[in-house]
């Protein structure tokens, strides 16, 4: 599903953020990574949203190498992906349904469709009865839940999350994880980039463990920590 | 338990039709409908959303243009005024007040003999006094003169029906060699200094039209800059969701066709204000002097070119802020 092939990333500042990454996640898996900050997890994350390009090696989706997308094939390429940021990224003047409506909407999908998807996403993440509210009005662990129906409306096949539980109590947060699992248990690739050590080693999956710029723990599930 | 099933149904989806979301041709023309119709909705709303500013840009883009658009309409109503005297091209010449009545019929055979004129008619003096003792009012103050002081006249009328100007003045000159004539002018002297002048009026309606054409587009564009400005974030989650430059740009290019277009109008109906306000006024005043002259308003096709001009300019004006502005938008 996923496949990196020797690929690295420098910044124009001279920094390799990321150095000769191996690394392959398979169709319906679930995979954390982790690292200090600076290690390379959002850099990484952002290679695969295609905001950054990599400097060398192959990255492959669904076999297809992205490397040479062309710009104007970017956005046909994101509505592929499911994205969670770690603070949403809501629109706080449109309603929770709105929000969870986007990526339909820019995909040109007919209203009927749009309104059947939204509720049935945001009644997966137990929102249904918010859907009129504004993001404003709801908790830390709701908004999140909001981003992730926006994430999963248009049914992705590969969900990314930046820090997904970065702000919430490790209640919610285990709420959130299990929902990814869910996602998980229905064929989704699902790559998590997290330095929330406990939560992680709760969950038995598999963990990539950067550390500046390179892998240093492929699949390990002890807590320790470069 | 509901989440899992949305997911499955997905999957089963995705398979069935190959990549993640695609909509077929007609419900994909239809969405797109409703989405351009949603879309200038939104744009509406959101100008509707903030009535003083859009009040104040729509009324500034309003007088912006309608300056020129009133020039130009009154430099056609100028130019309509000269070209109903156009056929009236005629030359007289003016003989010496001692020319015997041999001598008159020896001009005339001369002057008819000049190619270029088709008829010649005189009048005489007395003929003279007499038209004008009928038109001017001045009759019992005419009668008191001791001698008419009017010379005899001969009208030419040229061949061509409105002459070129350097040909009717060579015509002139030739009638002013004719001995005992003494003096030949061309009664279109004045509408050949109208037709200048509303060409000079063409010219600065169109310098005009160009320099405030181009503030139009400077105050569409400065809105739609702070209009891209307030919606960064909004712009930066469309594009990270999958949203296409053509969409991410689209409202931002109906809210300035939306601006200019209700400027024009604005400017439509400040032009038709006016011109009806000083349209009674005229009417009045040509009937004082016996004219059937009535001042021209914009008219329906005036006021739907105006429109038409305002929603280009709207356009253009957005197109260069998005061109300018959304590229620096991107998500990190």
């Amino acid at each position: 599903m996923i496949y990196f092939d020797n690929l690295s990333k420098r910044y124009p500042g001279g920094d390799e953020a990321l150095s000769n990454i191996n690394l392959q996640i398979n169709a319906g898996e679930l995979a954390f990574l982790t690292g200090h900050s600076g290690a390379g997890k959002s850099t990484l994350l952002k290679l695969l949203m295609l905001l950054e390009r990599p400097s060398a090696g192959t990255l492959l989706i669904n076999g297809k190498n992205i490397n040479r997308l062309a710009n104007s094939k970017i956005p046909s390429y994101r509505r592929q992906l499911g994205v969670v940021f770690q603070d949403h990224q809501l629109l706080m003047d449109r309603s929770v349904f709105d929000n969870v409506a986007l990526p339909l909407q820019v995909a040109g999908q007919p209203r009927k469709e749009i309104g059947r998807r939204v509720r049935a996403a945001l009644d997966g993440v137990g929102l249904l009865s918010k859907e009129r509210h504004s993001p404003m009005m709801l908790s830390g662990g709701e908004q999140q839940r909001v981003g992730i129906a926006r994430a999963v409306v248009h049914k992705p096949r590969i969900l990314l999350a930046d820090e997904p539980t970065g702000n919430l109590d490790p209640a919610l947060s285990a709420e959130i994880m299990a929902l990814f699992r869910r996602f998980q248990d229905v064929g989704v690739t699902v790559l998590i980039a997290t330095h929330d050590i406990d939560l992680i080693n709760r969950m038995k999956n598999r963990i990539i463990r950067l550390h500046q710029g390179m892998v240093v723990d492929d699949g390990g599930i002890d807590g320790s920590i470069f | 338990m509901m989440g899992v099933s949305m997911v499955q149904s997905s999957d089963t989806r995705s398979r069935r039709g190959g990549a993640g979301i695609k909509v077929g041709l007609i419900a994909g023309i239809r969405s797109a409908c409703g989405h351009h119709l949603h879309t200038i909705q939104d744009s509406f709303n959101r100008l509707a959303k903030e009535p003083l500013q859009t009040i104040m840009t729509t009324s500034v883009i309003a007088i912006a243009l309608s300056l020129p658009a009133t020039l130009f309409v009154t430099v056609d109503n100028a130019r309509q005024l000269g070209s109903s005297f156009e056929s009236f091209s005629q030359i007289t010449a003016y003989l010496a007040s001692d020319t015997s009545s041999k001598q008159v019929a020896t001009i005339k055979q001369q002057l008819e003999a000049i190619p270029e004129v088709k008829s010649v008619v005189y009048i005489s003096p007395d003929q003279a006094l007499e038209e004008f003792v009928h038109s001017s009012g001045f009759g019992s103050a005419l009668g008191s003169l001791e001698a008419n002081p009017l010379p005899p006249v001969f009208i030419i009328t040229p061949k061509a029906e409105s002459p070129m100007p350097d040909q009717a003045s060579q015509l002139v000159n030739k009638i002013k060699l004719i001995t005992q004539v003494e003096d030949a002018q061309l009664d279109m002297l004045w509408l050949q200094r109208l037709q200048s002048l509303t060409q000079i009026g063409q010219k600065i309606v169109l310098a005009l039209g160009a320099v405030l054409g181009m503030g139009v587009l400077v105050i569409i564009g400065n809105s739609i800059r702070l209009a891209i400005h307030s919606r960064r974030q909004e712009i930066t989650v469309v594009k990270l969701v999958g949203g296409t430059d053509a969409y991410v740009r689209r409202p931002f290019l109906y809210s300035g066709l939306l601006m200019g277009l209700m400027g024009a109008m604005g400017a439509s109906l400040i032009l038709v204000l006016g011109f009806w306000w000083l349209g009674a006024s005229i009417t009045h005043l040509s009937e004082l002097y016996g004219s059937q002259y009535r001042l021209n308003g914009p008219g329906l096709q005036g006021c739907m070119l105006l429109v038409a001009t305002g929603g280009v300019l709207g356009l253009c004006g957005s197109w260069l802020a998005v061109g300018r502005h959304l590229k620096g938008i991107k998500p990190k």
